[in-house]
């Protein structure tokens, strides 16, 4: 009888080169993103060494960090600080120092690597894939496997060898079966499953999303699930291709061709997990009872339904967490049983690899349209060709109409390394998958929900229940259930 | 790298939990070259230990003359979670920290201080409590932390012995960097490599787009 594996033990096995005695494997990295974040550290530690990379071609490196989301025209010029610009130069001359190849700022496929990896088929089945970015396991919706890399000493190494030494971890199933009520997104359901684990508590895990509700599904979906396995702790996230996958692999650019692609499919469709499997953690949730989410505190397990209240410290038995929970408060400038709906906000943002492809641009716009948002803010959308089919389906209307910026793409307000923040003591209602303390801004509030929700806090001005704010949502309803899909 | 074999120095506490890599090096100064006189040491929990001002924070342990000589910080739980900037591990050398105990610590931070020659040690929440105890008590007391034989003596001369991953162990009491370990394996490497193209051929190979 053969082992039974699961979908990630498959992939592990297939790239291990060698196991060291004291049992660390070292696993071959079919393809590697870049970007500029603490990438300069590896390249002056490798120059400084004299190392070359070995295989410049499974490389790509992609600016998104950096990039401030206007006057693009400009090129670097058009980059106003110093320091912002000097990063974003580093990672060209770098790029060509090494012969990677580079995704710049003008190119017609900018946008956040963990967007623009799949979109162009980097990001396929059974692969091995790193990344020098915490949220490398969005490409895991693919079937790949993706692993975060530290931006030094790890990059460097796989740089320099196409490999990197890993402890095998253990692995961890989270069951999703059912069918998401309206208006409630995979970002609602990614949040539950923090609120569940806690933020340490996948670490040390591979998990493997399935069920039902997972299998339903789309490819956007499914990348929002597995780009927020580190905030439950797991570097792993990842879901077993599907009819679902192969289709929207088909007509991407780097995949294989003709009978190559036949060949690719029929290997595809043995990586799932074999019946009978062991996971050695496994979670469930109904779909069904699923609410639309939102977060409170200064950490993403810090999270609840929307039709909550902000909860007392007093409340938590667990002295530590009680500890966390009142710093955050006080952070937050929240008091306890404070009704959530009741909570002003100050901006918006809508972006970040997280929820910025176009279904998530989608189910915005299908809550702003003909609406006026009350606060400031602005969308930035996944990638350059993210942006091109919003304005080609009149999006980019919608949200100017309402009053916000239509920008280009990149991190932008998910951490403000380029520069655009969250000023001190504003409250942003975000699409985006941290909420640390600063994490948007120094002293910057930040609560996180989905695209739908972030829209529905826009035009009432406080944080709302998507599945109350509106009386009269036909256009609404309609894109809601497209995003359940 | 540094080897780390053992160190008596004097031990800081820093009683908060969940202190994120954004804390131990805020994203504004992430832009920064780091060359040597002009590295991290000042970003390091610059907004724990500044005011708006810039003024230093007289109540936060790290700015007390009694802790000055500190190359050990005895931390809450869960220290270095958030994003996995490396930056944060450089941070903590630079300022002069040799080793991090706590009850736990985020993965990849973990990880990134072991390559960077720094020993994360991890103790049960409460042993830690009272390693805070004693370091609030007698500030400046020291605490010997022994790799090789993988033990931490606090300051009332207790040992408490901690895990660590043994190749990592070996590495950091030697100094060895994983380049060098991995390029012994280069034959297999590219073997593995060929018999990988032939059995999927569609692996891409060229990224120019
Ligand atoms: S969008 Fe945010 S979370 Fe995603 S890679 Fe960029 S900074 Fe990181």
């Amino acid at each position: 009888m053969t082992e039974k594996k699961t979908l990630f033990q498959k992939i592990w096995d297939e790239h291990v080169i060698v196991t060291s005695p004291q049992g660390e494997d070292l696993l071959y990295a079919d393809f590697n993103f870049i970007n500029e974040g603490q990438s300069f550290l590896a390249f002056d530690q490798l120059r400084i060494e004299g190392r070359e990379s070995l295989r410049p071609q499974q490389h790509l490196a992609i600016t998104d960090h950096y990039l401030p989301t206007k006057n693009r025209e400009r090129g670097p010029a058009g980059i106003e600080d110093k320091e912002i610009r000097n990063v974003v130069e580093m990672l060209a001359n770098n790029s060509t120092d090494f012969a990677l190849p580079h995704i710049n700022m003008n190119h017609p496929k900018q946008g956040i690597a963990h967007v623009v990896g799949p979109e162009l088929g980097f990001s396929q089945p059974g692969m091995l894939i790193t990344c020098n970015d915490s949220h490398t396991a969005t490409h895991g919706a693919y079937g790949a496997l993706a692993i975060p890399i530290g931006g030094s000493n790890q990059l460097r190494h796989v740089i320099a060898t196409q490999t990197v030494w890993l402890h095998r971890p253990k692995t961890m199933r989270v069951l999703i079966d059912g069918t998401l009520p309206e208006s409630v997104t995979a970002k609602d359901v990614i949040l539950t499953i923090i609120g569940k684990t806690g933020i340490g508590g996948a670490t040390g895990y591979a998990i493997e999303y399935a069920g039902t509700a997972i299998s339903a599904m789309s490819m956007e979906a499914r990348m929002t699930i597995c780009n927020m396995s580190i905030e439950a702790g797991a570097r792993i996230g990842m879901i077993a291709p599907d009819e679902t996958t192969f289709k929207d692999l088909s007509n991407r650019l780097m995949v294989p061709k003709g009978a190559d692609w036949d060949k690719a499919v029929a290997y595809w469709k043995t990586l799932p997990t074999d019946d009978g499997a062991v996971f050695d953690h496994e979670i469930r949730i109904d779909a069904t009872e699923v609410a639309p989410m939102i977060t409170w505190g200064t950490s993403p397990e810090d999270c609840a339904p929307i039709d909550g209240l902000v909860p007392d410290p007093a409340s938590f038995a667990d002295v530590e967490r009680a500890r966390h929970v009142k710093r955050a408060l006080d952070y937050m400038n929240l008091k306890p049983k404070t009704r959530f709906v009741d909570i002003p906000i100050d901006r918006v943002f809508i972006g970040s690899c997280v929820n910025s492809r176009i279904e998530d641009l989608r189910s915005a716009a299908a809550v702003l349209k003909g609406r006026k948002s009350v606060v400031p803010g602005m969308v930035s959308p996944g990638s350059t060709d993210v942006k091109r089919q919003a304005e080609a389906e009149g999006l980019d209307q919608i949200f100017r109409d309402a009053g916000l910026d239509w920008r280009d793409s990149g991190c932008s307000m998910c951490n403000g390394s380029n520069g655009e923040i969250v000023a001190a003591g504003e409250r942003c209602a975000s699409t985006t998958n941290r909420n640390f303390e600063g994490r948007q801004g120094r002293n910057a509030m930040t609560h996180i929900m989905s695209p739908s929700m972030v829209a529905a806090a826009a035009v009432a001005g406080h944080l709302a229940d998507i599945r109350h704010t509106f009386d009269t949502p036909s256009s609404f309803s309609a894109s809601a259930s497209a995003v359940r899909n | 790298m540094q080897p780390f074999t053992v160190l008596t120095a004097t031990a800081v506490p820093l009683e908060i939990a969940k202190i994120d890599t954004g804390m131990i090096l805020p994203g504004r100064f992430m832009r920064r070259h780091r060359r040597p006189g002009h590295d991290y040491s000042e970003a390091f929990l610059y907004d724990l230990r500044f005011d708006e001002k810039g003024h230093p924070r007289p109540e936060f342990s790290l700015n007390q003359p009694s802790y000055s000589k500190a190359s050990i910080v005895v931390t809450g739980a869960d220290f270095g979670c958030g994003s996995s900037r490396e930056g944060a591990a450089y941070a903590v050398m630079d300022y002069g920290f040799r080793a991090l105990v706590g009850p736990s610590f985020a993965e990849i931070f973990y990880g990134n201080c072991l390559q960077n020659g720094i020993l994360p040690v991890v103790l049960p929440e409460l042993t830690i409590s009272e390693i805070w105890e004693q370091l609030r008590a007698k500030p400046g007391v020291e605490l010997t932390i022994d790799l090789p034989d993988q033990v931490l003596i606090d300051a009332d001369g207790r040992r408490h012995p901690f895990d660590i991953n043994p190749l990592r162990k070996d590495r950091l009491i030697h100094g060895i960097d994983d380049i060098d370990v991995t390029l012994e394996h280069k034959e297999a490497i590219i073997d593995f490599e060929t018999t990988r193209r032939k059995a999927f051929p569609w692996l891409p190979t060229s990224a120019n787009i």
